[in-house]
């Protein structure tokens, strides 16, 4: 199953980017939780604040399906 | 008129009434560089060092800043600074909206109140005209309901900042607010407001502002916009702003729960983003010039209560008053967050006096009795109510909180001081720094107090370690000069890290404004400047050695986080106090936490060793010399 993830800032440079400036092509198994995937890729789930798809937050024990294209937003401090 | 100036510069006398119209001085603004840099000198040069802040000597300052209302991404802050009550060092608070940009439309980048109105006034700009106006019929108003009816009597095209009936009765935690929901809420501000009887601002304007380099400006900023339209972090931005912040904080143990007596909130899916955007989001809303809209619109609905409308709660504002109190409902942190807004007390603070006051009931330390016949129980908005009204009203130990924690813990004693969770007397921001050391050596060295948005540390404690104090005293130098240079420049800090807009590119926009031609790290020498000044002043106000203000209430180290996943962490003192050495070694400071005549004299801020010597507070020479560079650029480490 192929899936896409989107992130900027700090989370941008590990994420290691491949289809445009901030999308990775991730190849996984079905069923797999998000943050199963990102420890699978090499980030850790602490330092993602919440997962976004279709204008609608995720947590990150969300499963994907095929094809989805998900931002992961990174944690940041109040105004 | 320089670039980006709108030319003068206004000096009020409130005892007398006499409004001068100046110059703007435009090499203090190459110097200090306008927004909280300015006001940091200016205190330093005029405020005597005796001055009670809620006197007639203390001054008021309002600073559109120089970057604010040009063509910039989010150039909208406005600046206020005077010497805090809460402190009693140099304080400074700002806020987005549209009230800068306005003021510099209006023709005008500084306002420098003088002395105490013998009545209420507000201030009344439309362009070249300028009153001080009878604020009688407003006098008394709620912070909201004042700047509704100063918009139903001037127009609504005039920008509005108020306070309410907290700043009017000193209370010292007291905001200015603006929009129906912008304040700047941190250092009693509003307080100072209130000494001088000035109710509000009123500006309108409508002039342009020069730049240096149009063409070039409007190039970069246009390339800027276009490109973060694209980046993935500006949709959730636009539909959660900070609030999103909320769950991540418990999951990580950094959020404060219960007056920061731990790190997890059991209750925490009741009051986070989700539940913001659903039960209470009525739209967006932006500052000046921004294309992000973090700002949440919202309504709070209480059954047996009106509907309120204000703007939040934001992260901040959601921890401080949700699981800081114990709140079980988004409703009720947004009710209290309006009720807050409304009195005209900062919500930050507010949410730390209230939450430090609600452990002072749990352990017996003020009763019923003291409350007028009501409890304050941990998630009882009804009790938040009552308190909050004698605490703005000084009725009864309302008066004692009226002070912030650190007062009320003086007044109340019996080791209520360990949980006063303050730093040099202002109430810490939305998360806890037991297991987040840079956060709490953040707090600890802030230098108005406790306030995150002069350094943010938590993923660089995470990615460092978070049982590990070393190394992180350079990434908190480092941070406290680039963080709050854009409060020196009066333009929104959101956009640095979220939208990945690089300090490199913003300094370039300076300089298409400006004609500078500086360097970021130019800037950050400038943003060291203020910093040591601010320092210098804050001792020689208080009359000690630094490092007597530099130390957090003892809970942050005598209790270990409780609960959740931070259970059992937590720092030592031994700990606490290898930060600080770290820390001053880092600033060239030495061991006391004092700056030396070395690196004052570097700066170019030789006055302020003289002073400090006279008053026996100068450092000593540090063996071998200050480092050549204080705060090096952190580049963090892969995740």
């Amino acid at each position: 199953m192929v899936i896409y993830l989107k992130a900027g800032g700090e989370l941008r440079s590990k994420l290691q980017p491949d289809v445009d400036h901030f999308t990775r092509r991730v190849e996984t198994e079905a069923g797999k939780p998000l943050s199963d995937i990102l420890i699978g890729i090499g980030i850790s789930p602490a330092f993602v604040a919440f997962a976004f798809k279709d204008g609608q937050l995720k947590r990150l024990d969300y499963t994907p399906s095929e094809g989805d294209i998900i931002t992961l937003q990174p944690p940041v401090s109040g105004g | 008129m320089a670039n980006g100036l709108a030319g003068t510069t206004l000096r009020i006398n409130l005892n007398t009434g006499d409004i001068r119209r100046l110059p703007t001085d435009e090499v203090l603004y190459r110097r200090w560089h306008g927004g909280r840099g300015i006001t940091a000198k200016i205190l330093y040069d005029e405020v005597p060092r005796d001055a009670d802040p809620l006197g007639p000597k203390n001054i008021f300052i309002v600073n559109a800043g120089i970057m604010s209302g040009c063509y910039i991404p989010a150039g909208s802050k406005v600046e206020f600074g005077s010497v805090s009550p809460l402190t009693n060092g140099p304080g400074d608070s700002n806020m987005g909206g549209h009230l800068g940009p306005t003021l510099k439309f209006a023709g005008y980048d500084l306002i420098i109140f003088e002395g105490v109105s013998p009545k209420p006034v507000y201030l009344f700009i439309d362009n070249e005209t300028i009153e001080l106006r009878d604020a009688s019929g407003y006098w008394g108003l709620k912070s909201l309901d004042c700047e509704k009816k100063l918009k139903d009597d001037l127009g609504e095209d005039f920008e509005i900042a108020t306070i309410g009936p907290a700043g009017e009765n000193g209370i010292l935690f007291s905001c200015i607010t603006h929009d129906f929901g912008r304040q700047a809420g941190r250092t009693g501000q509003g307080a100072v407001m209130g000494s001088k009887k000035l109710k509000a601002i009123a500006v309108r304007g409508n002039k342009s502002i020069q730049v240096k380099d149009l063409d070039s400006l409007e190039k970069q900023v246009t390339g800027i916009i276009l490109r973060t339209q694209k980046h993935p972090n500006m949709v959730p931005w636009q539909k959660y702003g900070t609030a999103f912040f909320i769950q991540w904080s418990n999951a990580n143990a950094v959020i404060p729960a219960y007056n920061f007596q731990t790190t997890f909130y059991e209750d925490i899916d009741k009051i986070d983003g989700d539940q913001l955007v659903e039960k209470c989001l009525i739209t967006d809303k932006a500052c000046f010039g921004c294309w992000m809209n973090c700002g949440k619109y919202t309504k709070a609905v209480i059954p047996g209560k009106p509907e309120v409308h204000l703007e939040g709660p934001e992260y901040e504002t959601g921890s401080l008053c949700g699981s800081n109190l114990g709140m079980k409902d988004i409703n009720h942190v947004a009710y209290i967050n309006w009720l807050l807004d409304n009195l005209g007390l900062d919500s930050m603070s507010g949410g730390g006096v209230i939450a430090f006051a609600m452990e002072c009931f749990q352990r017996g330390l003020i009763k019923e009795q003291d409350l007028e016949g009501h409890t304050l129980k941990w998630g009882s908005v009804d009790d938040v109510e009552h308190f909050l009204d004698m605490v703005a009203h000084r009725r009864g130990v309302g008066d004692w909180f009226a002070g912030g924690t650190k007062r009320a813990a003086a007044k109340i004693g019996r080791g209520s001081e360990k949980f006063a969770m303050q730093v040099k007397g202002q109430e810490m921001s939305g998360y806890d720094g037991r297991w987040a050391p840079g956060m709490l050596l953040s707090y600890m060295t802030a230098d108005i107090g406790a306030h995150h948005n002069r350094s943010w540390t938590i993923t660089v404690d995470m990615a460092e370690g978070r049982e590990r104090v070393e190394g992180r005293a350079k990434i908190v130098v480092y941070l406290q000069h680039i963080r709050p240079l854009f409060d020196t420049w009066c333009i929104c800090r959101l956009f640095w890290g979220e939208l990945d807009i690089t300090p490199e590119e913003i300094v370039e926009s300076l300089n298409h404004i400006t004609g500078w031609g500086i360097s970021v790290d130019q800037a950050l020498r400038t943003s060291e400047m203020i910093w040591n000044l601010n320092r210098c002043h804050y001792m020689e106000r208080n009359r000690d050695n630094g490092r007597a203000f530099d130390y957090p209430p003892a809970r942050a180290w005598e209790d270990k986080i409780p609960s959740g996943p931070g259970k059992g962490k937590g720092l030592s003192l031994a700990q606490i106090d290898q930060m600080l050495d770290e820390y001053y070694a880092a600033r060239g400071w030495d061991k006391k936490g004092n700056p030396t005549r070395e690196l004052l004299q570097d700066l170019g801020i030789d006055y302020a060793a003289d002073n400090l010597e006279k008053l026996g507070f100068l450092g000593e020479p540090i063996p071998g010399g200050i480092p050549p560079v204080r705060g090096e650029k952190y580049k963090p480490k892969a995740f």
